[in-house]
């Protein structure tokens, strides 16, 4: 006759969750006349990408407008905190109606 | 990026994400974690670093649609109430190997077999520590969790450590968990892993290796100490390799083992050691945590004066951390590690040499032309990296920018005092080893250990 084997209880090894309750922003359904801000990490060819994606939306909507990822600098190796405590306000001082980030790779 | 994003979104202002497809299961991870799972990505497909300007045109052009519906049209989805479990829950039962099973289905193991993590188990670990299990020592991204002292000793039991560690468990999570360490980016594509040094006097009630093999797999401590901190990184801040999601280390490795000291050889020689470099006393047990993204040779060196040591301990050491130091120059945070052999830290002491007059020798005679740094830069993502500019940022000081031309020597360690030097291995051979760190992605960081004196 075998021993049975000894049967374990286990308890779970995550931890509770800590992610903040939220919620998008509200859109606007036409980018015509709009202001849209670019965030740029300084990687992975935005450079590129941004003009790009420049041209292509003022072709398809009149009275767009871009504030230039130079206006904020890098968002790479920013101290999250530091970023938190001063994007809202270059968002307002520009007058940014939506941003563009980028790019994750 | 996708942080930057939210931050946007929680103030009003749409947003989209540019994210490359192999990216995608990352950022899946990340916006759960920062509380916006819906968070806008337009993809971009493929690798735009092998990308030419025809491709990379191509490839915007055909994102356009998911950008402006991510700008003009996005909404959030239902979100369906998930119910997690409690910490006492009890969420499997079975025999030794259904727990593995269940284990690995789960994503809740790194691959090895774990000790099942039951309620007395855990209890034991639970009772080595003044802290109530509930304790919120900080919050982990990018999955985002608790990190509580209940949770540590779960992750402590599976990786099969000593009840008795769990002082030293709480001090890594409580040095993991502090900002400068950026866990938010442990899974990034460098595959850093994490070092545990433990200091001070618990090193050698924990019965930790400082001696021969010190960063082999084989001593209890040494190992289990360095397997929790992969568990905890998985389970806990959510860096899973596939099939999960969270960690895009490209190659990356396993985990460190944890390192301690000869303090004793320290003592013999007059020199302080690395727990007090951190700035504690000797009396005091301390835990450290740095990242290591790669490792030196093995550097041997021979003689009986301290010069004979240190210019080899320069060349390959330095040679270990020459390309890599570009990075480390981006942000002037750079906190490479020199593991030296008790008879060369001997000879080197006896020649008169501190510590840091080592590390001003390292500073001086190790260094990269401006060109190799630059171009291999541009290599990892950057778009445009010069070091005249950092200079002109005040990152950098000015000697990186001393002339224009590109064949001219820049230091590869920015700040010497950011050298770590400590003493182990074997004391009957002459060899050392480098431990290069990412930049400021795993900064040094120091806790004492609850309970030391």
């Amino acid at each position: 006759m075998t021993t049975p084997e000894p049967v374990y209880d286990v308890v779970w090894p995550l931890a509770p969750s800590a992610a903040p309750a939220g919620s998008l922003a509200a859109r606007s359904a036409d980018l015509s006349g709009k202001t849209v801000g670019e965030l740029w990490d300084y990687l992975f060819k935005g450079e590129e990408m941004f003009p790009l994606i420049r041209r292509a939306l003022e072709a398809r909507y009149p009275g767009i407008r871009f504030v230039e990822f130079e206006t904020f600098g890098s968002i790479h190796g920013r101290d999250e905190k530091e970023l938190a405590a001063t994007l809202p306000g270059l968002l307002r001082q520009h007058g940014c109606d939506a941003v563009i980030s980028a790019v994750g790779a | 990026m996708l942080r930057a994003a939210a931050i946007a979104e929680r103030a009003g202002v749409p947003s989209v994400s540019i994210v490359t497809t192999p990216f995608m299961q990352q950022a899946g991870v990340v916006s759960k974690g920062v509380g916006l799972p819906s968070l806008p990505i337009a993809e971009y497909p493929g690798v735009p670093m092998t990308d030419g300007s025809d491709a990379v045109a191509k490839k915007v052009e055909a994102l356009l649609p998911q950008l402006v519906a991510g700008l003009a049209g996005a909404r959030d989805a239902a979100r369906p109430a998930v119910a997690e479990p409690g910490p006492r829950d009890v969420v499997h039962r079975g025999t030794l190997d259904e727990i593995q099973e269940h284990f690995h289905r789960n994503l809740w193991s790194d691959g090895l077999p774990v000790i099942p993590p039951t309620l007395a188990r855990v209890e034991r670990f639970l009772a080595q520590t003044r802290r109530a299990p509930d304790e919120v020592i900080g919050r982990l991204l990018p999955e985002n969790r608790a990190a509580t002292v209940w949770s540590i000793a779960v992750n402590g039991v599976m990786a099969g450590c000593r009840p008795e560690y769990m002082p030293v468990l709480v001090a890594i999570v409580e040095a993991i968990a502090e900002p400068v360490f950026r866990v938010e980016d442990a899974g990034s594509t460098p595959g850093w892993e994490p070092l545990v040094i433990v200091s001070g006097p618990i090193a050698s009630r924990l019965d930790l290796n400082h001696g021969q093999g010190v960063m082999r797999v084989g001593r209890q401590a040494n190992t289990t100490l360095g397997r929790f901190l992969r568990l905890y990184l998985r389970n806990v801040a959510g860096l899973r390799i596939p099939p999960g999601a969270g960690d895009k280390g490209s190659i990356a490795g396993s985990f460190n083992v944890a390192l301690a000291e000869d303090e004793g050889a320290a003592a013999e020689l007059g020199w302080p050691t690395f727990g007090v470099d951190q700035g504690f006393t000797g009396a005091d047990s301390v835990v450290t945590v740095q990242s290591v993204v790669s490792i030196s040779a093995p550097i041997y060196s021979a003689g009986t004066h301290a010069l004979d040591h240190v210019r080899i301990l320069a060349e390959v050491f330095g040679g270990a951390c020459a390309y890599w130091s570009s990075i480390g120059m981006k942000y002037a945070r750079w906190e490479p590690l020199l593991v030296l052999g008790p008879s060369i830290a001997r000879v080197i002491a006896e020649d008169g040499w501190s510590k840091d007059a080592l590390r001003r020798y390292l500073h001086e005679h190790v260094s990269i032309t401006a060109r190799q740094a630059e171009t291999y830069a541009l290599q990892v993502g950057a778009t445009s990296y010069t070091l005249e500019a950092h200079v002109k940022a005040g990152v950098l000081p000015a000697t990186y920018a001393a002339s224009s031309d590109p064949g001219r020597p820049v230091p590869v360690f920015v700040q010497p005092e950011k050298i770590g030097i400590l003493i182990a291995g074997d004391p009957g051979r002459n060899q050392s080893k480098g431990y290069v760190n990412n930049h400021i992605q795993g900064g040094r960081v120091s806790k004492k250990v609850d309970g030391s004196p």
